[in-house]
């Protein structure tokens, strides 16, 4: 083991965590917020990967374009999910929103095996961000690089657009107490299509963003799926901070668990979150008698 | 409507029932799978008694069923090849298996609760995963044989049929004692309301814990008939996917009323092998028809039967 | 109490039933039509490969004329989703209800064992063609199961033993940390060391790892001639992706384990130049190759993968025999199989060992154009060398198999 290895894993830690920072995001404040636990979120991650494959190969060859685009298209997909079907889930016990998108993550991938078959699509890594970038202990890929930057920006845009904003302001507060927000002559209906359209713009830009570095299939939200629970469940339940420190504490585990002893990778976020959530039964940041 | 005349109506109904499971292997599409759905109804029942009845929505029951059907089958290959001796060693191994599960996730609620069961079941999975000298990993136990209990020759999946029904039957009639007991009238009150249960003086986290222990043990008791009826143990018998669908089962076929979930097993199982057989797209299929269940008819399966038949009263 | 006898009534009469229902056993199989039945992956992460094996089947059959015994040849199809336990019930089925005289293919190592298991307790054949384990012919070998077109020793072999001699001899592997991959581990390490290379170092890798950075940082400080990446689908996609962007692609020469041609349509340029050992290739000159490519590309518009051709040659090989016997009795079959040395469009010759049933053929090395070097469609592979069979295949007296009776 040499230190140029561990500074690099470090990286690759962050990478990992980025993608788990975006997922979870969306996640923990549909949650929050909606009182849904999305099974199906992995599968808009997948989504959000097809979109961005079908804009590059079929309408226009540009990255950038996919990159702005399908994350928009993936907002108003969830937007109009939320409408449609997810709102009527609202009143009912969590357990039915369990088995709703699970049938929804089910009809999601099958679709896309459907239409694109089941080993998947060809993406690359745009042609500006191809080669590697010397950070002294190692080349390091561009096209990581840049995807920390993203998720970065993207991250501490959610957190400015949710504490500095009016808007941002009422979600959390409908987060604490949807009911109280409702009262106070909010419509919070229309609130919790906009969080929802959130959350899945989020995953659909993790998706686009893994795309070059991913194998591209119906199946690939669903690895994803189960650690970004971990993910949550360790932040903190509904809680902004906790997804962003979970997403990263979670990638470092996983990429110091490679160093250590690899054929335990898998199996050490479980080992960590049983762990955590014994001396700390709420996660990080969660709070007493949320959702429970 | 007096009590003699609910329990002459039931009575007949379960003979029915016991009717049709006896001839079912006759008219379902093929005697292995009509052993499977049923191995599926008890495993979906077992997990009834915590779901339905406790209100914990457990997303780590596949730990317990894979437990139960790698105990069995080890037992057979390794200790002794008995499958009595083998299936009270998985189910007490799952129950051993529940009690540390439950010890350690029980005073987590909700949310919590379902996430950190998923957690340890991960964590048996991949020590299953890894454990190659033990389990086979990935390629599965291979070849768990049927010894013969005394005469009784268990090698024809007819036979087998009989003796998974027979351990269903009797595990049943259990089932329902539990939750006509006082025990089982606690549990529903604990899941009606928690507060008021603790005030009365009741210890929720012990009733709670057993419960936990007793679907873990018919979880085993599932798994273990699992691993006779395959000839092995498959590593996908860990896997959450398992979890998830008898989470799927409970709810399609109605929570909390044990034969509801039984139902539901046998709906879903039934289905997937049909629509399989015709399209390739059948996970499409079950998906429209998870979400068609919750939009259209959230009682599940049982619901309906009830709406028909109102004189089916709801306690017994 | 009157109401518990009632029910011991009922419950007598009931296990009455049941007996009666056990006596019912079907028996006898008097000039019924041979029935074929392929069980393999639709709906899976396979599928996209070997679902198509059912058209190959078909094709078979059509090509043979349709009639065997004087009777039309059955077929049916089932869908083992890549999961063991589902096959293993289909298998029963097949067996049992639809009563097919024989199995087909059946992809994933756990599901091929469980159905070579229930095909050695129905008594029936099977004949594995996607599951590539070397079980089948080893330990948990059975008179009833056949092994076709090739193995996971054959995959690493061949490619193995060229690459050592025309790539380089100083190796890096990455592994999947499964019983797949620790197979191939073994059997690629075993054709290095035979050649006198050395192995700079190996990692295992859990299975489902999306990032391979790590490894692939380790594998390029090595600075290797030959990075070996042992695992498939997916995974072998990303550490593929992975190993071109830090650069490794560069310096050192890739070979993969498994590779099929529409692996490389899913995900373009990324496996280019590398190296892969296949059982067949669409390019062929083998007798009948040409002829069938032709049927194919006219019937699904794209060429066959060398599954598809595996399991045209089996069902063809298999018809035949019962052909030769005139009778589709399990062992009488079994025995015209064994021994049994042919030429069709997958070997050239095909030579079927009684000491293990291994179906063994010429091993082909495959290198992976670059997209610009491919004129024609799905042309994506070159021919670069054959490795004989008797090169590619472990001795069959070194098998582990101790091949039981009937």
């Amino acid at each position: 083991m040499n230190a140029q290895l561990v500074l690099t894993q470090l990286f690759n830690g962050l990478i990992l965590g980025s993608i788990y920072v975006l997922l979870s995001l969306g996640l923990s404040i549909i949650f929050g917020m909606l009182g849904v636990i999305n099974f199906a979120h992995g599968a808009f991650y997948m989504l959000g990967a097809y979109v961005a494959y079908t804009i590059v190969t079929y309408v226009f060859p540009n990255f950038w374009l996919a990159l702005f685009l399908a994350p928009i298209i993936m907002a108003l997909f969830g937007a109009a999910c939320e409408f449609f079907l997810l709102r009527r889930l609202y009143k009912l016990p969590i357990i039915y929103n369990v088995l709703f998108t699970f049938g929804l993550m089910l009809v999601f991938q099958d679709s896309m095996r459907m239409i694109f078959g089941s080993m998947g699509v060809p993406f690359n890594t745009p042609e500006s961000l191809v080669g590697a970038v010397n950070l002294g202990f190692t080349y390091y890929p561009t096209y990581r690089l840049f995807m920390i930057i993203v998720t970065a920006l993207c991250s501490l845009g959610v957190w400015l657009f949710l504490t500095r904003t009016r808007l941002g302001a009422i979600i959390r507060a409908g987060t604490d107490n949807s009911a109280m927000v409702d009262a106070l002559g909010i419509n919070i209906s229309r609130i919790f299509t906009l969080v929802f359209a959130l959350g899945i713009g989020l995953a659909g830009l993790a998706g686009v963003l893994a795309a070059p570095i991913q194998n591209v299939t119906h199946l690939m939200g669903m690895d994803f799926l189960i650690d970004c629970f971990v993910v949550v469940v360790i932040g903190g339940m509904g809680s902004i901070a906790g997804s962003i420190i979970g997403g990263l504490i979670v990638g470092q585990i996983i990429a110091a668990g490679i160093i250590i002893w690899p054929p335990i990778a898998n199996t050490l976020i479980y080992l960590f979150m049983a762990t955590f959530l014994l001396i700390r039964p709420r996660g990080l940041f969660g709070r007493e008698g949320f959702h429970e | 409507m007096n009590e003699t005349a609910i329990s002459g109506r039931k009575l007949i109904v379960a003979s029915a029932v016991l009717l049709l499971a006896v001839l079912f292997p006759h008219f379902a599409p093929y005697t292995a799978l009509a052993s499977e759905i049923l191995i599926f109804a008890l495993f979906a029942m077992a997990y009834d008694l915590v779901l339905g009845y406790s209100g914990m929505l457990s997303f780590g029951h596949a730990a317990f069923f894979g437990l139960g059907a790698y105990t069995t089958g080890i037992f057979i290959l390794r200790v002794y090849p008995s499958i009595l001796a083998a299936l009270l060693a998985g189910m007490v191994i799952s129950a051993l298996g529940a009690c540390l599960v439950g010890f350690l996730s029980i005073r987590r609620r909700g949310i919590y609760f379902t996430l950190i069961t998923l957690a340890f079941a991960q964590m048996f999975y991949f020590i299953a995963f890894k454990w190659t000298g033990l389990t086979g990993g990935d390629d599965g136990l291979q070849g768990v044989p049927r010894p013969s209990i005394g005469s009784l020759d268990l090698t024809s999946e007819m036979t087998l049929y009989y003796f998974i029904l027979l351990c269903v039957f009797l595990s049943v009639l259990i089932g329902i004692r539990v939750v006509n007991s006082p025990f089982g009238k606690t549990l529903q009150a604990i899941r009606e309301n928690r507060d008021r249960a603790m005030s009365i003086g009741y210890n929720v986290d012990r009733f709670k814990l057993i419960v936990f222990v007793i679907s873990g043990l018919f979880s085993g008791l599932a798994g273990g008939l699992y691993a006779l009826l395959l000839n092995f143990v498959p590593l996908g018998s860990l896997h959450w996917t398992i979890s998830g669908e008898v989470v799927i089962m409970s709810i399609v076929g109605g929570m909390g009323t044990l034969f509801g979930p039984m139902l539901g097993a046998i709906g879903i199982i039934l289905l997937e092998d049909i629509i399989s057989n015709f399209t390739d797209c059948w996970s499409f299929i079950m998906g429209l028809l998870f979400m068609a269940s919750v939009l259209g008819f959230r009682g599940g399966i049982m619901g309906i039967i009830r709406r028909k038949k109102p004189a089916v009263s709801r306690t017994s | 109490m009157k109401k518990i006898y009632t029910f011991l009534r009922v419950t007598r009469v009931l296990v009455l039933i049941a007996a009666f229902s056990l006596m019912m056993v079907p028996t006898g199989q008097a000039a019924e039509p041979v029935k074929v039945s392929v069980l393999t992956d639709m709906s899976g992460p396979y599928a996209g490969i070997t679902a198509a094996n059912v058209e190959a089947a078909k094709l078979a059959i059509e090509d043979f004329g349709g009639k065997l015994l004087g009777q039309d040849i059955e077929f049916v199809a089932r869908d083992n989703m890549c999961k063991a336990d589902v096959a293993n019930q289909k298998a029963k089925e097949l067996y049992e209800k639809e009563k097919v005289d024989v199995i087909f293919d059946c992809p994933n190592s756990a599901a091929g064992l469980a159905v070579s298991n229930q095909a050695l307790l129905h008594k029936r054949l099977f004949v594995s063609i996607g599951s590539g384990t070397t079980r089948h012919t080893g330990p948990d070998c059975n008179r009833y199961t056949f092994d076709w077109a090739y193995n996971d020793y054959m995959m690493a072999t061949a490619v193995g033993l060229w690459a050592a001699e025309n790539l380089g001899k100083r190796w890096y592997t990455i592994t999947a940390d499964y019983a797949w991959g620790h197979d191939l581990f073994e059997h690629f390490t075993h054709a290095l060391k035979s050649k006198g290379g050395t192995l700079l170092g190996n990692d295992m890798v859990a299975l489902g790892t999306s990032d391979f950075s790590p490894y692939i940082i380790k594998a390029k400080n090595a600075d290797p001639d030959v990075l070996v990446l042992l695992n498939a689908g997916k995974d072998a996609v990303n550490a593929t992706k992975q190993a071109r962007e830090f650069g490794l692609k560069k310096t050192a020469k890739i070979i993969h384990a498994l590779l099929f041609i529409e692996g490389i349509k899913a995900v373009g340029d990324v496996f280019a130049d590398d190296y892969v050992t296949g059982a067949w290739y669409w390019k062929s000159k083998n007798p009948g190759s040409r002829e069938f490519v032709n049927k194919w590309q006219t019937k699904f518009n794209k060429p066959p993968n060398w599954m598809n051709a595996a399991t045209y040659s089996a069902v063809t090989q298999y018809l035949k025999a019962v052909d030769r016997v005139g009778s589709k009795a399990p062992e009488a079959v079994i025995k015209a199989l064994e021994g049994h040395t042919f030429n069709d469009l997958l070997a050239d010759p095909g030579y079927i060992r009684p000491e293990d049933h291994m179906q063994v053929g010429s091993a082909y090395i495959l290198r992976a154009k670059k997209s610009k070097e491919v004129t024609e469609a799905w042309d994506f592979f070159e021919i670069i060398d054959e490795i004989p069979a008797e090169k590619a295949y472990m001795d069959a007296a070194k098998t582990d198999c101790e091949m039981g009776g009937f």
